[in-house]
This record gives C-alpha cells, sequence and structure tokens, in this order.
C-alpha cells in the first residue's frame, strides 16, 4: 500500500505540471497584461495630462516606439518564449517563490498570506459544520426511513441542493441583510473591529459569517446526507447487522457499534474533496457578501489581469487538491481495514 | 418506438414518485410555454383585423406601419394601433397577447422613470427591469435562452463522454491512460477563470460559450463512462458474447452501451440543472452572453444592485428557485426509478 | 521610433544633465520682465476652521503610492500627485497665472524660454529646501528609464529641450518649439526631492512602491494599512499655508480614505454617518435611491447640486471610416441622426444630463457656439439613405447589395449598457441595427487603437486646449496605435490641423480651432452624446462650504486638490454644528430640511 500512494504522490507532478503550464500558457496569449495597460494609460494620459497646444503636445505622437515596449517586456518578463518563461517561473516555484503582483508589486505569497486566514476559517468551519449536521440527519433519516421527517427533511435538503451557492447567498444577502437589517451587509468583520472587545470581536465574526457559512454549506448538505443515509441503510440491511440482531444486539447498539463505523467510509472520501474548498471557497459567494477572502482575491486578479497571483492561487489550491485526492483514499484505508490499494 | 418492458418498468417507477412526476410536469408545462413565447409574450399583436383583411403578425418578417395605415416604415407600434382602432370604433380590431412587450422594448414614460413596480393595468405583472423593460419577457425569453444553452451543452458532452469513454472503458492500456492524466489535469484547471478571460477579449456567442463549456466540461461524462463500460466489460455476458464471437462493434453497440446509457439517463436532470447555474452564474459576473440579450444572471446583477425595487430580485430569485428545485426533484424521481437498487428497510 | 533615434534622445538627455551643471554659471538676460500675480479674487472662504476629521471612500486599494511608473496613474495616485506644488497653477475662474512654488516668472521673446523665481520659503515635507537643484533633478528624473514611464520619458525629451539654473533660487526652463501656450507646457514639471532619491537605479519601481517620499503639498501620508485605508495628516507648519491664495483651505487635520468596493455599500455607510458624503450625480441616485432619506428629511444632512462649466470630455460615438459603411458621408450623418440621444437624455438619464453639441465643448472662446449636433429624425435619415442608394430590408434595416446598415458598438463601462441598449432600441426604428460589444477596459482600448471596431463609445479626457492632430489627422489614419480612430483622412482637414499647430497668435488659433470643430461635424464621423455638467452630493450638516462652494472645474465639493492646479481643499467642519446636530440626532430633534442648487456657473 505504501507503494501505491508513493506512486499516487509521483503522478501529482506530471499533473501539476500539465495544470500550471496550461493556465500559464492562456495567461501569456491574452491581451490585457501589464504591458497593455501601461500603453493605454499612456493614451488616456495623453489625453488628461497632454496638455498644452495641439502642436507640441505628445497627445499627437505615437507615445511608445517598438523598442521602449520591447523595454516594457523585459521589465516583465514578457521578452521569452512561453517555454522558457515557464520554466523560470517553474524553477522559482521549486524553491517556494511565487513571484511579486504585477499590480502591486509586493511578493505574491505576502499577498495570499494576509488571504489564507479568512478562506482557512470559512473552510474550516464549513467543513465542520457540514459533517455536524450530516452524520446525525442522515443516520436519522435512515433509521426513520420513509418517515415524516424523511420527506420532510429530504425536500428541504434537495431544495438547498438545488439552488447554486450564489443564488442562496443573494436569496440571503438580499432578505436577511439587507431588507430586514438581521445582519451586516457582507464583510468579514466591522470597519472598528480593533476597537471592540474581545467578546464583542468573536460576536463580530460570528454575526458577520452566519449567512456565508450558510451559503456555503447549504450546497454540501444534500450530497452528504444522503451518502450517509443511503450506505447506513446499505449496511442496516446487510446480513451481518441482521445477523448481530438476530443474536441478540440491541437495535441502537447494532446501528452506533457496526452498521455507523462502516457507514463514514464514504464521507471519509468526501473529506480530501473538502481539502480545496478549505481555501479556495468559492469566489462568487465572496464576492455577493464581499469576503476578501482567496476566491475573492484569484477573481479579482484576473480581472486586472495580475497573472502571479492568478498563478500563485493556482498553485496552492491545485496543490491542495491533488493532496486532498489522496488524503480521501488514505482516510478510506484508515477506516476500513479491507480496502487494499494495488 | 417500442419499449422493452424493463425500460417501461422504469418509467412506472418514475411516474410513481409523485414529487418528481409533478414536477416533470409542472417543468415541461414551462418548456412549452418558453418555446411558444412569443404567442403570449409579444409587442406583435396575435392577430391585426385591417380594412377587411386578417393579418397574423407574430411570426415571419416584421410589418412597417404603413402597412396599416400609419405613417412611419419602422416596425408597427400595435399597442398604439389597438388604442388607435378603439378609439376610430371601427371594424379594425387587434388582439394582443397576454403580455404586450418583448424582451427588449422600454417602457419609458414622461413623467415617471422605471424601474415599475408590478401593475395589472400596464400589464407588466411582474413590472419592470431598471431600464423598463418586461420582467415577465425577461424571464421567459432568458429561461428559454438558458434551456437551449443546457440542452446543446448536454447533448455534446454525452455524445463525447459516450464515445470517449466508452473507448477507454473498452480498450483501455495506453489509451486509456493519456486520457485519464488528461482528464485529471484538465479537471484542475479552473474552469471559471478561463471562461472569463476568454469572454473578456472576444465577446461570447450562445455558440462560443458552448464551445468553451465543452471543451472544459466534458470530463465528468467521459469519467462516468469509462468506470461503467469498464465494469460491464469484466461482467459474464460479455465474456459470453466474446466467447460466442460476437465483434467489439457488436458488444460494444448491443450489450455495454444500453446497459450503460439507462444509467446515464440519470445524469440528464443534473446536468442541464448544471448548465442553468453555469450561465446564470456567468451574467452575473458579467461574462455570459452579450446585452442586452435577457438573462437571469443579469437581472441578478440588476436586483441586488438595486434593492429598493426588490420585484426584480425577488421575481428572479422565485423563478430560479421553481426550476432549479423541479429539476432536482425529477432528477431524483429519475434516479430513483431507473436505480435497479431498491432500498430495503428495515423493520 | 529607431534605435538610433532613441539613443540620441538618450545622448542628449545625459549631455543635458551634464551641461546644466556647467550652465549653473550663466547669466539672467536683462530684457525679461518679471511678473507675478497678488490681485486675483481668492475663491476660498478665509474665516474657515482647521481642524476635524474627513472620512472618504476609495473603490479599490492603490496599486502604487509611487507617482511615477507602472500604475501609478490610478484614481488614488491623482490625490497624491496633486498633492505637491507646481511652479505655477491657474486661478480656477478666471485661468489666469497664479504664483504658486514660483513667485515670479518671465517670458523670453521667443516663446520658448520661460524664467521662474523659486518661493525661498519653499521647503520639502522632510525638511530642506525647494531649491533650482531639484528642478534639475526633476528633468533628469522625468527622462530615466528607471521610472519605467516611457511616456513620461518621451515628452521631456522631445517637448522641453533644457532646464537652466541661474542660481538656487532661478531656473528657466526651454521648450524645443514656441508655443502660445508655454506656462501650460512647463507648469508641470515638478522638482523631485534629489536628497531622498539619490541616484536613481533599476529597481525604482519596487523600491519606491510602497515609500512615502517628501512632498511640497498640505498634507503628508500618515498611515498606509494595506488594503484597507490610507490616513493622510494636514501639515501643522505647512510653509504655504498663509500665503493668499491657499488661506481657508486644506482646513481639516486628517483625512481618512477607506477602501469600499461598490457604490451601493458607500451609500450605506454614509447613511449609518460612517462617511462623510456620498455623490449622487448618477440620476438614479438621486432620484430614487436618494430620494425619501430620513436623515436628509430630517436635516441631519444636506443635498447641494452644483453645475460647472469647464471643459467636457468628447462623449459619443466614433465612427470608423475605413468600415465600407462608414465610407459614405451620407450614412455617417444618418448614424447621427438614428441616435436618439434627446429622448434617452429625458428618460432613462432622467434629464440631468445634457446634449454635447460639438467635440470641443467648455473650451471658452475656442469652443465654435455655433455646432448643433444632429438630432434624431426618422425622415431626415430616410432621406438619406435614399439618396445614397439604400433601401429597408425586411426587417426594416437598410440594405445595398451586400451591405447591411448593422454595426458593432464596442465599449466598456457596464453603466453605460442600459443606455446603449435603448439606443439601439430607437435606432431600430430609423432602420440601423446596432450589436453591442462589452469588452473589458484594455482589450477595447487595443481593438480602438489597431482600429478594428465598427464604432466605438468612448470619450477623451481633456487638456487645457483643444487638440486635434492625434484624432484627426490624417497622418494617424489607417495605421494602429494611433488615437485616430475614426480614420478621418480629409486634405482640408489636414490644412487645417497643421495651421493651427503652427499659429502663434490666439486670435488666429481660436479661428482656426472653430473652422476644426465645423470640418468636424461636416465629416461626421464623432457622434457627439452628452456632457454631465454638473455634480451633485448629500453630505452631513456640520460640513461648511464657502458662498460658492466650489469652482467652475471642480468635480465634488469635497475634493482636497480638485483639479491638477490644486484648487480644492475648500470644506471645513464646524465643531459646534456638528456637536449639535450629533445631540439632534440622539433626541430625534428635526432641522429644516435643505436641498441647495448652486447656479453659478451655471451653462445654457
Amino acid at each position: 500500500m505504501t507503494s501505491y500512494f508513493i506512486r499516487r504522490l509521483l503522478l501529482v507532478i506530471p499533473t501539476f505540471l500539465g495544470i500550471t503550464l496550461v493556465v500559464f500558457t492562456i495567461t501569456r496569449l491574452v491581451p490585457g497584461g501589464p504591458i497593455e495597460r501601461i500603453i493605454a494609460q499612456a493614451r488616456q494620459m495623453n489625453m488628461s495630462e497632454g496638455n498644452t497646444s495641439g502642436g507640441s503636445s505628445l497627445q499627437d505622437d505615437s507615445p511608445l516606439s517598438p523598442d521602449q515596449i520591447e523595454e516594457l517586456k523585459k521589465f516583465y518578463g514578457f521578452d521569452k518564449p512561453i517555454l522558457i518563461s515557464y520554466l523560470d517561473w517553474l524553477g522559482k516555484i521549486l524553491v517556494l517563490d511565487l513571484g511579486v503582483s504585477t499590480r502591486y508589486y509586493d511578493p505574491v505569497w505576502e499577498i495570499i498570506k494576509d488571504k489564507l486566514p479568512v478562506s482557512a476559517y470559512y473552510g474550516i468551519v464549513t467543513t465542520i459544520l457540514t459533517y455536524l449536521v450530516c452524520i446525525p440527519l442522515g443516520v436519522l433519516k435512515a433509521i426513520k426511513h420513509k418517515s415524516f421527517i424523511d420527506s420532510t427533511s429530504s425536500i428541504i435538503v434537495l431544495i438547498g441542493y438545488a439552488l447554486p451557492g450564489f443564488i442562496v447567498a443573494i436569496i440571503l444577502f438580499v432578505w436577511p441583510a439587507a431588507q430586514w437589517d438581521w445582519f451586516p451587509l457582507g464583510g468579514f468583520i466591522s470597519e472598528d473591529f480593533e476597537d471592540l472587545t474581545l467578546a464583542e470581536q468573536i460576536w463580530d465574526v460570528i454575526h458577520h459569517s452566519v449567512l456565508p457559512l450558510i451559503a456555503y454549506m447549504i450546497g454540501g448538505f444534500a450530497t452528504m446526507t444522503f451518502l450517509m443515509k443511503n450506505t447506513l441503510m446499505d449496511h442496516l440491511a446487510s446480513d451481518y447487522i441482521r445477523t448481530a440482531i438476530a443474536k441478540g444486539l440491541s437495535f441502537r447498539s447494532a446501528v452506533f457499534k457496526h452498521a455507523f463505523r462502516n457507514s463514514l467510509i464514504p464521507l471519509a472520501t468526501h473529506f480530501g474533496n473538502n481539502i480545496s474548498l478549505f481555501l479556495a471557497g468559492s469566489f462568487l459567494i465572496e464576492k455577493v457578501f464581499n469576503i476578501d477572502g482567496l476566491g475573492l482575491l484569484g477573481f479579482e486578479s484576473l480581472v486586472e489581469r495580475d497573472y502571479p497571483i492568478v498563478l500563485g492561487v493556482l498553485v496552492i489550491t491545485s496543490i491542495l487538491g491533488l493532496l486532498g485526492n489522496i488524503l480521501s483514499d488514505f482516510c478510506v484505508a484508515l477506516v476500513d481495514p479491507r480496502v487494499k490499494f494495488d | 418506438m417500442r419499449l422493452d418492458p424493463l425500460t417501461l418498468k422504469k418509467i412506472r417507477r418514475f411516474r410513481s414518485i409523485k414529487r418528481g412526476y409533478y414536477s416533470w410536469l409542472l417543468f415541461g408545462l414551462m418548456l412549452l410555454l418558453a418555446f411558444f413565447a412569443e404567442l403570449w409574450i409579444n409587442n406583435r399583436a396575435l392577430l391585426v383585423y385591417y380594412e377587411g383583411q386578417i393579418y397574423f403578425p407574430t411570426y415571419g418578417t416584421m410589418m412597417p406601419g404603413n402597412t396599416f395605415g400609419l405613417e412611419y416604415a419602422y416596425e408597427t407600434n400595435y399597442r398604439d394601433l389597438q388604442k388607435k382602432f378603439q378609439q376610430e370604433a371601427g371594424d379594425n380590431f387587434v388582439i394582443m397577447p397576454l403580455v404586450p412587450y418583448n424582451a427588449f422594448e422600454m417602457d419609458l414614460r414622461e413623467t415617471e422613470f422605471p424601474p415599475f413596480p408590478p401593475s395589472w393595468k400596464d400589464r407588466h405583472y411582474l413590472g419592470t427591469d431598471t431600464i423598463g423593460r418586461d420582467m415577465v419577457a425577461r424571464l421567459v425569453y432568458g429561461f428559454r435562452i438558458c434551456i437551449i444553452f443546457s440542452l446543446l451543452l448536454l447533448v455534446v458532452t454525452f455524445a463525447i463522454g459516450i464515445a470517449l469513454g466508452c473507448l477507454m472503458g473498452y480498450w483501455g492500456g495506453k489509451f486509456d491512460l493519456f486520457f485519464q492524466r488528461l482528464i485529471e489535469i484538465w479537471s484542475s484547471v479552473p474552469f471559471l477563470y478561463i471562461i472569463m478571460i476568454i469572454a473578456s477579449i472576444v465577446v461570447p456567442s450562445l455558440t462560443i460559450l458552448v464551445l468553451i463549456y465543452v471543451v472544459f466540461g466534458w470530463m465528468g461524462m467521459t469519467w462516468y463512462m469509462r468506470t461503467t463500460t469498464y465494469k460491464e466489460k469484466a461482467r459474464d455476458y460479455v465474456m459470453a458474447a466474446k466467447a460466442l464471437g460476437a465483434s467489439n462493434t457488436r458488444i460494444i453497440f448491443h450489450h455495454i452501451l444500453p446497459n450503460a446509457v439507462s444509467l446515464i439517463v440519470t445524469f440528464v436532470p443534473f446536468s442541464v440543472a448544471g448548465g442553468i447555474s453555469g450561465l446564470t452564474a456567468l451574467d452575473y459576473l458579467g461574462f455570459g452572453l452579450p446585452p442586452p440579450t435577457p438573462s437571469w444572471g443579469e437581472l441578478l446583477q440588476q436586483g441586488t444592485n438595486n434593492l429598493h425595487a426588490v420585484w426584480i430580485v425577488a421575481s428572479t430569485v422565485t423563478a430560479l428557485v421553481v426550476v432549479m428545485v423541479s429539476i432536482t426533484f425529477i432528477g431524483e424521481a429519475v434516479r430513483e426509478g431507473f436505480d435497479p437498487k431498491l432500498h430495503s428497510t428495515f423493520e | 521610433m529607431s534605435v538610433k533615434k532613441l539613443l540620441s534622445y538618450w545622448i542628449m538627455g545625459w549631455l543635458l544633465c551634464f551641461t546644466t551643471s556647467i550652465d549653473a554659471a550663466e547669466k539672467l538676460p536683462n530684457h525679461i520682465k518679471w511678473e507675478t500675480n497678488d490681485t486675483a479674487p481668492v475663491w476660498a472662504d478665509p474665516n474657515a476652521k482647521k481642524g476635524g476629521t474627513f472620512r472618504d471612500t476609495i473603490p479599490t486599494f492603490p496599486l502604487t503610492i509611487r507617482m511615477f511608473g507602472p500604475d501609478s496613474n490610478g484614481s488614488f495616485a491623482r490625490v497624491l500627485r496633486r498633492n505637491q506644488l507646481r511652479l505655477i497653477s491657474y486661478h480656477p475662474d478666471t485661468e489666469e497665472i497664479l504664483p504658486q512654488l514660483a513667485t515670479h516668472w518671465a517670458f523670453d521673446d521667443d516663446r520658448k524660454t520661460m524664467y521662474f523665481k523659486l518661493d525661498k520659503r519653499a521647503r520639502w515635507s522632510d525638511g530642506p529646501l525647494v531649491t533650482a537643484d531639484d528642478f534639475v533633478f526633476g528633468l533628469e528624473f522625468m527622462r530615466s528609464k528607471h521610472i519605467v514611464s516611457p511616456w513620461y520619458n518621451n515628452f521631456y525629451t522631445k517637448e522641453i529641450e533644457k532646464l537652466v539654473k541661474y542660481d538656487d533660487h532661478t531656473i528657466a526652463i526651454v521648450a524645443t518649439k514656441p508655443d502660445p501656450d508655454l506656462p501650460e507646457l512647463v507648469k508641470d514639471l515638478l522638482p523631485q526631492p534629489k536628497h531622498f532619491y539619490g541616484e536613481l537605479t533599476k529597481d525604482f519601481v519596487r523600491k519606491y512602491n510602497w515609500t512615502i517620499k517628501p512632498n511640497t503639498g498640505p498634507y503628508f501620508i500618515d498611515k498606509i494599512k494595506k488594503g484597507k485605508s490610507i490616513t493622510l495628516k494636514r501639515k501643522k507648519d505647512w510653509w504655504a499655508k498663509d500665503l493668499k491664495y491657499f488661506k481657508g483651505r486644506f482646513n481639516v487635520d486628517k483625512i481618512i480614505f477607506t477602501v469600499v468596493r461598490d457604490q451601493s455599500t458607500v451609500f450605506e455607510y454614509f447613511k449609518k454617518n460612517k462617511v462623510d458624503y456620498f455623490s449622487l450625480t448618477l440620476p438614479s441616485y438621486w432620484h430614487e435611491k436618494a430620494k425619501n432619506l430620513d436623515i436628509h428629511q430630517k436635516g441631519y444632512a444636506k443635498k447641494h447640486w452644483f453645475y460647472t462649466n469647464s471643459r467636457e470630455p468628447p462623449i459619443g460615438f466614433w465612427l470608423n471610416e475605413d468600415k465600407e459603411v462608414f465610407k459614405d458621408r451620407n450614412v455617417r450623418h444618418a448614424f447621427a441622426h438614428a441616435m436618439n440621444v434627446e429622448k434617452l437624455l429625458k428618460t432613462l438619464l432622467r434629464g440631468d444630463y445634457a446634449r454635447l453639441h460639438n467635440v470641443t465643448t467648455g473650451f471658452g472662446k475656442y469652443t465654435n457656439p455655433q455646432i448643433r449636433a444632429r438630432n434624431f429624425d426618422i425622415p431626415k435619415v430616410e432621406a438619406l439613405m435614399t439618396q445614397s442608394g439604400w433601401k429597408r430590408g425586411n426587417d426594416g434595416i437598410w440594405i445595398k447589395g451586400k451591405m447591411r446598415y448593422s454595426v458593432r458598438v464596442t465599449y466598456t463601462s457596464d453603466t453605460h449598457t442600459a443606455r446603449l441598449a435603448f439606443l439601439k432600441e430607437e435606432a431600430k426604428k430609423a432602420g440601423v441595427e446596432l450589436n453591442l460589444q462589452r469588452l473589458d477596459g484594455s482589450a477595447a482600448f487595443k481593438s480602438f487603437l489597431e482600429k478594428k471596431h465598427d464604432v466605438a463609445w468612448m470619450g477623451w479626457s481633456t487638456g487645457f486646449r483643444p487638440q486635434y492632430w492625434g484624432s484627426f489627422h490624417s497622418v494617424n489614419a489607417h495605421k494602429p496605435q494611433t488615437n485616430n480612430i475614426t480614420n478621418t483622412d480629409d486634405p482640408e482637414m489636414d490644412q487645417l490641423i497643421d495651421s493651427y499647430r503652427k499659429a502663434s497668435q490666439t486670435s488666429e488659433r481660436i479661428k482656426l480651432a472653430h473652422a476644426i470643430q465645423e470640418k468636424v461635424h461636416e465629416i461626421g464621423s464623432f457622434v457627439p452624446a452628452y456632457k454631465v455638467g454638473y455634480f451633485r452630493a448629500i453630505y452631513w450638516r456640520w460640513w461648511q462650504l464657502p458662498r460658492v462652494p466650489a469652482t467652475r472645474s471642480s468635480e465634488s465639493f469635497f475634493d482636497l486638490f480638485a483639479d491638477d492646479y490644486g484648487t480644492g481643499g475648500l470644506f471645513w467642519l464646524d465643531p459646534e454644528i456638528k456637536k449639535e446636530t450629533q445631540q439632534a440626532m440622539k433626541t430625534g430633534k428635526r432641522f429644516d430640511s435643505k436641498t441647495l442648487i448652486d447656479n453659478t456657473f451655471k451653462a445654457n
């Protein structure tokens, strides 16, 4: 099994190279990068500061000569062929240097590091709460299959599943936050956060995060709950549980001691997938609630064509995603000793 | 078409699941209404009777105003024509559709300014958006585009997925391994990012958007199909068919595909839902179809920015909830109906 | 530009720096006559009180606080840029020259050289006096490749011949050719603190990205919370604070710019008294969202509408004459007659904006008042189109042979979508089909400069004097990377523009400008749309403004520096009223609800 995991880990490398190469190439081919921005700005600047009379103003000239554009390309390292600059970039990644933002001229890692706590907070809390709600609910639904509780909760969970997270976010933003004024209008913390006492600070964070958390969780509920319910029911219907009960084990302990544990396996496989969600979040939800997390950072960098940040965010999320997959398998192996990988 | 008894049984089981079945009826009705939207939401009249002649302007080329004795050469304003005929009190008459607006024209007035709240009198049953376009018209025509998009996407991705997945599963070996890697890489590429990059440099048309989505969305179906084929291939009846000398084509088309397809059907509703939410999200962010194409995402954008005109966001959200929930219920019922595994209950 | 040419500029640049130091021994010519100005009317309220904090917002955090180099041209950079004095400035209303860093100035007869006596009191924020050497360094700085501002490099190499230092407080700036608006050309050359920068090096852009540099203006950057806020503080002993034209200005002690991403959130913040004012310039805010505000009805906040009268950017449709449809002048004129701008202004824009008639609007005498924009007029469209042999097709859109009058309109801003969608629907009646294409700013700009567009919906920002060569001279037509985005190619126009550029008499230039504007109108490849012509805001009642609350070319009541000449900073806080109002807000006491409209500068 160790060799299996080693092989899986090694396979991460070509996949990672593939992902980054694809995105790197696209970012290179698309106009609107820092150089285009300077050219465009120079012209608008011509207009706003292209002072003086028609004759002498620079507005009237083509301001940037090809040589000057070459200079700029060199400044941003765009003067080399794609593959070469990709290798340059990769070489820096290997020594954990994500480069410098082409907008802020700050190290990408510093910028990402600033946003990590926010994203991690939402990711971790979402995961924990999802498990906390889904596992008991799944168990309940399995035991009370086809009861009133089962079917009503199914409907609710399914509705949550049906709606994309950002629609839920919009609904929550429009009514509880904006119309009824129950919650703040987005953001992660209040403006005057630093002036609050600790208790107020904790309350402030909770108050701000209730709605986004709901939006984050609601989509995951259905999958998790049904997974829990269905596997548990499969197990309850299986022979070994029937035997156990026939032998005099109480239903209760049959459920919790045997079936329950085995039913957690598929949930465990999901755990790894959540890892990337931990950090990447959903920029749509972040956008609706104006949460300054990694998702929004990626989105804004993309819109503003700050490719070092886009690639930096990609590196972090894709590595986490790939490792998450392996972790899933590992969790399965951990929970279920029968599972063998070859 | 003759259906084999097994399929019939599945359909019967699907119909027995009330929630899904009624959702299906509702959704079917919505589709029908959307596809014939011109007949009930239109600024063109259903029927014009003018000087002893009957005109049906709904479909076909536009009829300039001078057809009906008006002084202009552009498209007739049938609402005004109707008023004019009524005032003249002659034999001429105009029958307007239920909602006498299309999705593009703006109802602008001299003294009031849009957005207008829902009004029975003006026949804006759900009000107008911020520039005076009828909400019902925007919603229904937007829904139609959304559905066309999702169905196109569905057909293409399923075609690719079934073909490629089948081959991967059946041939295995290097071919399989190559595409496995490709899929793994491709599905980790942040696909919404790519779409946004592309959409900011070219204005995407419906076809381009479908194409982009296909390029980055064929993997799911392919992967599923591969696994299914792989499993089916290992089963005894395929072995038997092989032993009997059946050709590869025969095995694939007569044995594997029919079995796999009955499972794939269960993915259809979820794929449609995915298409709808995908397009809506893109439009919401401003990277979707070019304005003034009616779209739900654009309405959401407008609505969240104009919370004082709450009917915009309210009716859009309601429409979305109804559509998405009914699709999900259909999907759930299809899955239950077509899934041979019945859950035994513990008594 | 060839490498050789660039190289020669380089050498020239270095030589100049070299020669300026030798020139130090040069003697001031005797024939010049020094001028100054201490008689212009003041526009601030000299009795304004100092003190208080002003809370403003910015939509995005600035990318840098450098004022030069990449990304240094954002909206916040403008604040920083204006927070330093120039040699001279203009009076906001009369446009006469006023002293700033220079107390006196003089012109040489050649109209190429302008002399300045520097104010001996002028100081950098870190202490040292501003001297002629800072200006010498300033020119060197602008020409340096290390600041990665190729545009500045070009400008200060091609337009400024040299800077001569006579003594520590006397300099002359020499342009490369005679210019009737010489002050305008030279006034932007800022001194740079040599004692701070030292030698410029390759890492300039990164090194100074977040470094606070010394300045000469009334405020200094106090605190930068990256991504969140920037705080400016008033220099208590600013050297210029009691000078005639600065008295009663720059009154608040502290200004906090907080990042708030979107307008509607800023509005919420304002209502909760977390921000000091909110701009109501957009019709949807003034007429709807801020219509029945409790804080306004109770009189805690005032609404204020101010009409401006200054240079208006030419906003409208720029038709690409190289496209087959637009080769025919009749078709271009028909386009103008097919745009129902009047109805757009009356309905969607609530009658707030005004019709723009001329490519050159608000330039005083330089504007030709005779020119009126073409109105929406379907019969005229029909006459023009049939004259050129077009027919209405089945769908009502004009056709001629294989051509169909269906054009793509490229634009960049989301807020314009509704306006263009409206014009599209109206144009359909006139038989013109518009297809809207919204592109991201830089992508759109790229396609304009490469002349790939059919119709560009945009406006250029304006300069001190109208300029035409870049946008309308045939030299710049039919090739990429020039500003002639209409591909206007007309020999008469070329002639007019050439004489305009050569003219040395103001009256002659005005005459030529009028003729050019007429020609632009006749060619019809620019279809003017609208101008805003006002600004308005709602602010808490403790904020006070002079009797005339802003200047002719202000952009807001609460602009610290207003325009490039730094004529703003007129507002102040009245602590008594603030206390009174805050108490009233607690008890629910009401004041008179106030909506002020100022027509001082309203254009007809």
